[in-house]
């Protein structure tokens, strides 16, 4: 896969609690928003992009590697492998805030992508996001684990209630917050030509979705998408940090011959 | 003890007691009660007492300050007025005896706009079980199941309605060469095609020969088992699908030379 990324203070904060991490070769990216302010939070976005890449290149190196949690037997070994490895961030993270005064406080959301062939893992904790941009259409693959977002779906408040609240920074869910923690996990079957996108909120709450959308449109390559997302979400005003990561599925026309075949074949 | 509570079409999104301190209303957060939309100047009005009475005073807003219908600068407010700024009211009312309002927070500790911070876990379980209860109370909607737990749920129900046991769904092969009979759906992707990576694997020379490495897929959401196309647009009882399609009982799947019914085992 093309994959581009792109983590950028904003124009408002004073320095970058969000992190990513990408690892090419196994078509893997991690996006973490940290929060606590006054630096912790850059620490705990650290430890949880680290934990999961580093989690999962564990058992790519050593299959026998166990998981940190119980295997979900509704998911693939990539997926489980995706969850264990935000649960175990989550612990250290959370420990790290118990045996430190300064850390106290601390944490961070996450999400994580690991796309095996046309498999795509997807888990995420917190209020960061993925979508997927399949035929023109950018649709949000993850749930918010937000006070607000929560309200929506209950249907306690609307849609636009829950922009405009005073409460949309409340998250329900994070990583370091308590021992242990919920992780959203889900699978997805990419096509060629689609397209991931995982960012933070810096993003979203800047860019309009049909304005993110149209830009993956007009921006064929990944890093050059990416930088212009940064772009646009400081055009309005950067109010956050602001992370993206882009991962385009290749489209790989078929050998001639199969393609021929195929056709000759249609009408069976 | 006189309060403002600040709503948005019916939900109350805050309250606050007038003291002796001015309370603030604008779009910034520096303001007591902050409404953060773009129809709100950053510092719209103010609402103070005045010895016995309660005034509001517009602070030069752009869009203005409303009082009954009517543009104000300055007025005297009665127990039961409403305030309209942008699409917000803020509506002056009497607080109940005993009753605890907390006065406008010292600025330094209102959270900061879009700073994330986490519920704590308890105010987290009081908000939630309220707005429960509110809606049980309101006769409202589908109580969510427990969000997935990471333990192996192999018994959780595919459909919300009321099935009294776990039912799981599999695919039965009819026609077509395939690396098993049958398939037990316990995944929430399901792949079929003739890659390794397939969980229906298509077997046979000429069927791998033009079928896609991916034909289609099945994906299980929380109200069913949805079928949807990949490298091929499968049919569903004869019938060539649109989008994803939800699967029934008794279904069958066409798709590459395969016929695959869909069914439930206990």
């Amino acid at each position: 896969m093309e994959i581009g990324s792109r983590s950028d203070v904003g124009r408002m904060r004073g320095n970058n609690e969000d992190c990513c991490k990408v690892v090419p070769e196994l078509n893997l990216a991690v996006l973490s928003d940290g929060m606590g302010g006054e630096a912790h939070g850059e620490v705990a976005s650290q430890m949880a992009v680290e934990g999961v890449s580093d989690h999962c290149q564990e058992w790519v190196n050593d299959p026998e590697a166990p998981l940190a949690s119980e295997a979900r037997s509704d998911l693939s070994e990539h997926t489980n492998r995706l969850i264990s490895g935000i649960r175990k961030a989550n612990g250290r993270i959370f420990e790290t805030a118990k045996q430190n005064p300064t850390h106290r406080g601390m944490g961070a959301t996450v999400v994580a992508v690991w796309v095996n062939e046309q498999r795509m893992s997807l888990a995420h904790v917190g209020d960061s996001r993925a979508y997927l941009l399949r035929s023109g259409e950018l649709q949000q693959l993850t749930a918010d684990h937000s006070l607000v977002a929560e309200q929506v779906r209950r249907g306690i408040i609307t849609q636009q209630q829950a922009d405009e609240s005073e409460n949309a920074s409340v998250l329900l869910r994070a990583l370091g917050i308590e021992e242990d923690v919920q992780v959203d996990a889900d699978e997805h079957l990419l096509m060629e030509g689609d397209i991931v996108l995982v960012c933070s909120d810096g993003l979203t709450r800047m860019v309009t979705e049909p304005e993110i959308a149209s830009t993956l449109l007009t921006h064929p390559g990944a890093q050059s998408a990416a930088d212009r997302l940064v772009e646009l979400a400081n055009e309005y005003g950067g109010a956050d940090n602001i992370t993206v990561i882009l991962m385009r599925m290749p489209t790989s026309p078929d050998g001639l011959l199969v393609r021929l075949w195929r056709w000759l074949m249609k009408p069976l | 003890m006189a309060k403002l509570v600040l709503k948005f079409e019916q939900s109350v999104l805050k309250e606050v007691a007038i003291s002796d301190r001015p309370v603030t209303i604008g779009r910034l957060p520096d303001n007591d009660i902050q409404i953060d939309n773009l129809a709100v100047s950053s510092h719209h009005a103010r609402v103070f007492k005045d010895v016995n009475n309660v005034v509001v005073e517009d602070l030069n807003s752009l869009n203005g300050t409303f009082v009954n219908n009517q543009r104000i600068t300055k007025t005297t407010l009665k127990t039961g007025d409403a305030i309209l700024i942008g699409k917000h009211h803020i509506e002056l009312q009497e607080s109940a005896a005993g009753e605890q309002v907390a006065p406008a927070a010292p600025k330094a500790a209102a959270p900061k706009i879009e700073e994330t911070v986490m519920l704590d876990s308890k105010r987290r379980k009081e908000l939630l079980e309220a707005a429960l209860a509110a809606q049980a109370a309101a006769g409202g909607g589908q109580v969510p199941t427990a969000a997935p737990s990471a333990t192996p749920s192999a018994a959780k129900a595919a459909a919300p309605s009321a099935a009294p046991r776990a039912k799981v769904p599999s695919l039965v092969v009819t026609k077509g060469s395939t690396d098993q009979k049958e398939y037990l759906l316990s995944g929430r992707l399901t792949v079929i095609g003739k890659s390794d990576m397939a969980t229906v694997k298509i077997k046979g020379f000429f069927a791998r020969l033009f079928a896609p490495d991916v034909a289609a897929q099945i994906n299980k959401r929380d109200d069913g088992y949805y079928v949807a196309k990949a490298g091929q647009t499968p049919k569903v009882n004869g019938n060539p699908i649109t989008g994803p399609t939800k699967l029934n009982e008794g279904d069958t799947i066409e798709v590459s030379g395969l016929i695959l019914n869909f069914v439930f085992r206990d």
